[in-house]
């Protein structure tokens, strides 16, 4: 396959055009601009790599968020730097033909190319609710897998399960990393993620020819290294003390914080707050509505989304952790008090002997 | 009442007594500023430019920080009580002996007692009675948890500095960082359970026994009519 800087010249981009996105994409990638000469580099002599990108259970939000890529367009990475060999979604050809040309891929780059993964496999009745190419997706992932040099989980589907897998979970959706054990997987989660993270984390793996930095979740650090609320325009909001009480008062025409509509971006890492969505136009605490911490585990779990703290099951109640604690110390104190002076008059009076 | 007859045992070392009341300041601090973090139920200052509002006294910044210099509090106390514990066997009294026979007596005897079938001064005398001693190594592992968790969600901010990396994997243990608030939550109240309760039976125990049970955290002796059967645990 032709280098990047070959596809850029056969492009007709300049030498100056191509420098500039290299130095553009340097700093979206969370690289210091000492690293830009590594870049350029980087981009001259490493081939375009073939892409495999499989969609499993989901909803196909990872794929819209992708194309709106800003910085770099998503057309530049599908067209210029990877090499997008199989989609069931972008792609023009369709049915046996693709599948056919997926297998062939598959043989020919065998351990060099990447798999993203979109969505997630059920594992309920042996994974009958989702089919892909007349077969059930589990196995689509298990084939397409084995031969992947890492695997990207695109979205919070592929990473922690998202919605299908949400209580009760009737299809036993589970994340990729269940399925798959024997590949590096970089977890990119998010409902959907961000755009330029996405594009972000393919061209990483592409110039450097290895997976980014990872945390202990798997997710990329430099994407995921921050609680959307350590970087939001509204912090100082909440510092002061100044909350939205509802959506309709005078704090939320001000833009106050909007940590008491139980905005779950306190306990939320993404990059909402410093890359924004859409080229950087905006992002949901802006346009007024708390995070719903789409980039976390389980977060579909973890509510009412407009509540700070989770329902107790308490039978016939919604209860949370205050209401149940406030109400089991009062009736400990209440308990304390009569059995103080059951004790006293138990106790009185002289000892049997 | 033969109170000439008493004797007196010192058992709260200096340590521990400066530790217990330090632990006492701090879990309320911490408790009421958590309860605001948690649920900001009074709203700091209103109509202020939010940049000159920290200047306004109670902030949830300002709050926070209350809250965060008692969990450095709480960490200090907490390792400061488990050194006097290494250097001197009164203050070990902690564990429940579940391998002796008396153990299990005296358990027997404290359910019967706060159940009103048995009398106080009947059955027993012990130093730590077995409720208690099968209690406090849990509120320790519930102090134990609220670091672990808090200085996890403290530490977070920078996922590979000090903190986070001492601390940070609890909040991925515990499935999230949403969850491990909400475990946060959770222990504090269970905490506070524990601190009504604990006052409760001190009280009690001092009402009806007149043994020095609350005065013992302040000068270190308790009054006893026979030789406790614990003794060799302090001595």
């Amino acid at each position: 396959m032709e280098t990047f800087w070959e596809t850029f010249k056969r492009h007709g981009v300049s030498r100056r055009d191509f420098i500039k996105f290299a130095t553009t994409i340097t700093g979206m990638m969370g690289l210091a601009p000492t690293m830009v000469p590594t870049v350029v580099r980087a981009m001259e002599t490493k081939p375009r790599v073939p892409v495999i990108w499989i969609h499993g259970l989901e909803c196909t939000c990872c794929s819209e968020s992708f194309i709106r890529s800003a910085t770099p367009l998503a057309s530049d990475v599908v067209l210029s730097m990877i090499s997008l060999e199989y989609d069931d979604t972008l792609s023009a050809a369709a049915g046996e033909p693709l599948e056919e040309h997926r297998k062939k891929i598959m043989k020919e780059y065998w351990g060099n190319y990447i798999l993203a993964v979109e969505g997630n496999p059920p594992l309920g009745e042996d994974g009958m609710y989702c089919i892909v190419a007349g077969k059930p997706f589990l196995e689509h992932l298990k084939e397409s897998a084995e031969g992947a040099k890492a695997i990207i989980a695109w979205g919070s589907c592929a990473s922690w399960g998202c919605v299908q897998a949400a209580k009760p979970n009737p299809t036993t959706a589970v994340p990729v990393d269940r399925v798959i054990t024997n590949k590096p997987i970089i977890k990119v989660p998010g409902c959907p993620p961000i755009a330029e993270v996405m594009t972000g984390v393919v061209m990483y793996m592409v110039l450097f020819d290895r997976i980014p930095p990872l945390d202990s979740q798997g997710r990329p650090k430099m994407f995921y290294g921050n609680r959307i609320h350590d970087t939001c325009y509204r912090r100082a909001f909440f510092n002061a003390g100044q909350f939205v009480e509802r959506f309709d008062d005078d704090a939320a025409k001000k833009g106050w914080c909007l940590y008491k509509m139980g905005c779950r971006g306190p306990t939320t890492y993404n990059q909402c707050g410093s890359i924004r969505w859409y080229n950087g136009l905006s992002y949901p605490i802006q346009a007024g509505h708390g995070c719903i911490g789409c980039s976390e585990k389980d977060f579909w779990d973890n509510g009412p989304f407009y509540e700070r703290l989770t329902n107790i099951p308490v039978p016939k109640q919604e209860a949370d952790a205050d209401k149940v604690g406030a109400t089991i110390a009062a009736a400990a104190v209440g308990g304390a008090i009569v059995h103080g002076v059951a004790s006293k008059l138990r106790n009185s009076g002289k000892k049997e002997e | 009442m033969r109170i000439e007859e008493a004797k007196k045992i010192y058992i709260f070392s200096l340590g521990l007594r400066i530790w217990h009341w330090v632990n006492f300041l701090t879990i309320i601090t911490l408790f009421v500023t958590g309860l605001y973090i948690g649920r900001a139920f009074f709203s700091g200052p209103t109509g202020v430019e939010a940049t000159y509002a920290y200047e306004e006294g109670l902030t949830m910044g300002f709050i926070r920080k209350v809250h965060f210099i008692a969990g450095y509090v709480l960490l200090a106390s907490f390792i400061f009580r488990l050194l006097i514990a290494l250097f001197s066997k009164r203050d070990r009294l902690v564990l429940p002996t579940f391998w002796r026979r008396n153990y299990w007596v005296g358990l027997k005897e404290i359910t019967l007692k706060y159940l009103l079938i048995m009398r106080d001064d009947e059955g027993h005398e012990y130093i730590r009675n077995a409720c208690a001693r099968t209690v406090y190594p849990l509120v320790y592992l519930a102090i134990l948890f609220m670091i672990v968790t808090g200085f996890g969600m403290y530490g977070m901010s920078n996922p590979s500095g000090f903190w986070a990396s001492l601390f940070g994997w609890i909040v991925w243990f515990l499935g999230g960082e949403f969850p491990t608030h909400m475990w946060h939550h959770w222990i504090a109240w269970l905490i506070i359970i524990f601190a009504v309760l604990h006052v409760y039976f001190v009280v009690r125990e001092e009402a009806i026994k007149k043994n020095g049970e609350l005065s013992s955290m302040f000068n270190g002796y308790k009054f006893f009519k026979e030789r406790p059967v614990d003794l060799d645990d302090i001595k």
